[in-house]
């Protein structure tokens, strides 16, 4: 099924997001969600021998399956980049949520034999405390907390990570560095 | 925390990380001045820096270590969805069935329309035939080896972009897979090496054309159900997974053999690396002797019941190949293998290409001739035993003793293959676990185990064959949900505490065969249910041969955790020189679908029937406090014990 925006509709929501209006990245969720989902699912199917999930390539493949064209503007891909990286993040936050959730809720069972969501479960609440920390992040320093959102949840490398923010490449290293350094000290103090 | 403070950190934080490691410290302690927090903060920091380095903190994208939560089995089956259905069409085919997941896509049962005949669809998926470059040499291939007509060989009708799928059809062949095929009734000797003449000599008509299969292996491999005719499928494919071959020649450092294998994954069954040859492995130059090394392997199977080079992981497995000598075939349950037959086997599975056979054809002839004396052999012994004789012919079996340990063979060790195809399709993973906790005492029944009777190792002439196998348990802390110092091992009573989880480690100085269950509550009448832990789609590779001294835990990739309610838990663990059918038609259920529970009544009273035939026979129990495990040991082939955990 074909998404209801066109490419171009896509396009000037973009543009409406990399000037800051918030609403747009609303719009685009559902178009983006859907399609990294379905993308996720089959890189999943066919990848699950233990390699890792090629996030940028999803991205990259989502990004060209919603504007149907092969040669983008580069400021454009990297807009949707950094909206995608935010998208990933929600989803893979409800997600952990949604488990956290209707794992307490199911009541005690004798035996569960599923260690998929066991894994799931405990992956999930690793993933909500660094979700909360990243926000403490964001308030004291926003663009390192960005560096990380694009990084972890987006898939990107430094270079592109460059790209969408407008900073050097040496610059992204540099703040990589102290927000994992700082995020990390978090996580384990409230583990501990 | 104050902007400024921040800015303040960062700054030093990001100089001295800057500076060579060893003048860190006085930069930030000159840096810092009389502000003895601001310096231990920015030290605590450089410290945790070196720290995520160390765990691969946050390395991985989300998405990777997040998997699990992405895709559950629910969602694994709305995947399906994207399936071609029953009657749907496709241009001029119509689906009738689908007749499985082959190498690289789904396989249909299709009618077309436009000639009335039937054959097999494959649809490839979408980013494999994206590639045009590498779809054109496949094609090639495929098209080629096709064109031998040679009957072993698959025949393509053609390769098409139909309503924007890429498909294949080819010829249909009414049978199934080799692996489905060795799965079914015991195959005799002079078949296995008759089913492996017929690949042989596809290969080598394809061999005489330029053509190397690279992935021969039980799932390309098609038997006919009238005939029995073989019919190898997928040549040309292999090109489609790799990425540069040609410009890996003599390559061999760790970076392409990783890359090898990960490239071989996609689309494939797990088990696929078993069928690798060394220089496959490597990522080194591969010819036609690469496909005589992967039916060598085939062949081995067939014999053996299982694969020559199993490793718990897949690297494990690769690292056999590269190194190991195979168990020679006499070992490994067969009491006659015929010594011809090892060492065709042998020369099959030599390491170096160069004192491999050198062509299918000289293979083909030692087996060929090889079958001729078997024949003649039973032949022989027909003649001087007319009883015998008058047997084999009421029973319809032309059997000669080493046939006959053949039989004995084959069945003892069967790989089912519903069990395979579950693993297609899992994320992760199986296994037990023991929903969770409060504060509740385990003590595991140690304390109610006599020491018994056998001390030391047995004489090493016994009459009787005995079984021996140790286990113990690790417990692992858990907080909030993380692990919590290293993991343990358990003896006699320990406190309990919330969330700490166990693990069964088991381990013999004998190979056998090994299966391990979970009693569930037994019903007001009948026999109770049974969960199988071991072994499953992620531990041992669903196969339950254990090797001499090799570990496994279970569950492999969790622990056990105990729910609330107090009790008992009862674990069976059998230990079988021989495999036992009971215990290996339930392999099936080890999946996260089914949660390991034996759904099948039928199976389930089997498998409490031969619990119960077993019970008499108390293996001793001999407890080694230092190291912590238990061993256990009886005489004869089958061992059957019940280990059980007490909470209260």
């Amino acid at each position: 099924m074909r998404s209801p925006s066109s490419p171009h509709e896509i396009t000037q929501l973009l543009a409406e997001w990399s000037k800051g209006n918030q609403a747009a990245l609303d719009k685009l969720y559902p178009l983006v969600y859907k399609e990294l989902r379905r993308l996720a699912h089959s890189y999943l199917r066919r990848e699950r021998k233990g390699h890792t999930l090629q996030t940028t390539a999803l991205i990259n493949e989502a990004y060209l399956r919603l504007v149907e064209q092969e040669h983008v503007h580069w400021a454009n891909r990297s807009h949707f980049f950094g909206i995608s990286a935010q998208i990933m993040r929600r989803i893979l936050i409800d997600h952990a949520r949604r488990y956290d959730y209707t794992k307490r809720g199911g009541g005690a069972q004798k035996i569960s034999l599923d260690e998929a969501a066991l894994v799931a479960k405990e992956r999930g609440r690793a993933l909500l405390m660094l979700d909360e920390a990243l926000n403490t992040l964001a308030r004291i320093d926003p663009r390192r907390s960005q560096v990380v959102e694009l990084r972890y949840f987006g898939g990107l490398n430094n270079e592109e990570i460059a790209g969408v923010l407008k900073i050097s490449e040496n610059t992204v290293t540099r703040d990589w560095n102290m927000a994992r350094a700082w995020l990390y000290q978090e996580l384990r103090r409230s583990v501990a | 925390m104050q902007p400024e403070r921040w800015q303040k950190i960062s700054g030093i934080f990001k100089s001295a990380l800057a500076l060579e490691p060893e003048k860190r410290s006085a930069y930030v302690a000159a840096e810092c001045g009389a502000d003895d927090s601001l310096r231990r903060e920015v030290e605590r920091l450089i410290e945790s820096h070196h720290q995520a380095d160390k765990e691969n903190f946050i390395d991985l994208p989300a998405a990777a270590e997040a998997a699990p939560l992405l895709v559950s089995p629910d969602e694994e089956e709305e995947d399906s969805k994207d399936r071609l259905e029953n009657g749907q069409q496709v241009s001029y085919y119509r689906v009738i069935r689908k007749l499985g997941e082959g190498g690289m896509g789904q396989v249909y049962l299709a009618e077309d329309t436009r000639l009335n005949r039937t054959v097999a669809l494959k649809i490839l998926p979408a980013d494999v035939a994206s590639d045009k470059r590498r779809m054109q040499r496949f094609k090639q291939e495929a098209k080629l080896a096709s064109s031998l007509n040679q009957p072993n060989i698959l025949t393509i009708f053609e390769f098409g972009d139909l309503d924007s799928l890429h498909c294949i059809a080819s010829e249909y062949v009414d049978g199934t897979t080799l692996r489905v095929y060795l799965s079914g009734a015991p195959v005799k000797l002079p078949d296995m090496i008759d089913l492996t003449t017929q690949v042989l000599a596809a290969v080598d008509a394809a061999h005489e054309a330029g053509i190397v299969h690279r992935d021969i292996k039980p799932e390309n491999i098609m038997v006919r159900r009238r005939d029995k005719v073989v019919k190898v499928l997928d040549f040309g494919l292999a090109k489609l997974t790799e990425k540069k071959s040609e410009h890996s020649g003599g390559r061999s450092d760790t970076e392409a053999n990783t890359e090898l294998l990960v490239r071989t994954m996609p689309g494939s069954v797990m088990g696929t690396v078993n069928y690798m040859s060394p220089e496959q492995a490597q990522a080194l130059h591969v010819d036609e002797r690469t496909d005589l090394w992967s039916i060598g392997v085939v062949l081995y199977e067939m014999v053996a019941g299982r694969p020559p080079f199993v490793g718990v992981t897949s690297s494990h497995t690769v690292v056999d190949i590269l190194e190991k000598e195979p168990a020679p075939l006499t070992n490994v349950g067969a009491r006659a293998v015929p010594p011809e037959l090892q060492r065709i086997v042998s020369k099959a599975l030599a390491k170096n290409p160069d004192e491999r056979y050198q062509t299918a054809k000289d293979m083909l002839i030692d087996l060929r001739n090889l079958k001729k004396r078997l024949e003649l052999d039973a032949e022989i012994e027909r003649s001087y035993s007319p009883e015998s004789a008058l047997l084999a012919e009421t029973t319809g079996r032309n059997r000669s003793p080493a046939t006959d340990s053949m039989d004995t063979a084959r069945s003892k060790a069967e790989q089912s293959e519903t069990a395979r195809r579950h693993r297609l399709k899992l994320t992760a993973v199986v296994a037990a676990v023991f929903v969770l906790v409060a504060g509740l005492v385990i003590a595991s029944s140690w304390s109610r185990w006599r020491r018994a009777g056998v001390d030391g190792p047995a004489p090493a002439s016994v009459a009787l064959p005995e079984r021996r196998i140790s286990y113990w348990m690790t417990v692992q802390k858990y907080r909030n949900g993380q692990p919590f110092e290293n993991p343990f091992r358990l003896s006699g009573e320990i406190n309990f505490e919330k969330d700490y989880r166990v693990k069964l480690n088991v381990s013999s100085p004998q190979p056998g065969y090994l299966y391990i269950l979970n009693e569930g509550p037994a019903p007001t009448k009948g026999p109770p249910s049974f969960v199988v832990l071991f072994p499953s789609t992620t531990a041992n590779q669903d196969l339950s041969y254990l090797a001499q001294n090799q570990r496994v835990e279970i569950p492999a990739q969790s622990w056990f955790q105990f729910d609330a309610e107090q009790g008992t838990e009862k674990l069976w663990l059998i230990f079988s020189a021989d495999s036992v059918p009971a215990l290996e038609s339930v392999k099936q259920f080890a999946n996260p679908k089914d949660h390991g529970l034996i759904k099948d009544a039928g199976l389930n009273d089997n498998v409490y029937e031969f619990l119960r035939t077993h019970l008499g026979a108390k293996p001793a129990i001999e407890k080694n406090d230092e190291l912590k495990q238990t061993g256990l040991a009886i005489a004869g082939s089958v061992l059957v014990h019940d280990i059980r955990l007490e909470h209260h």
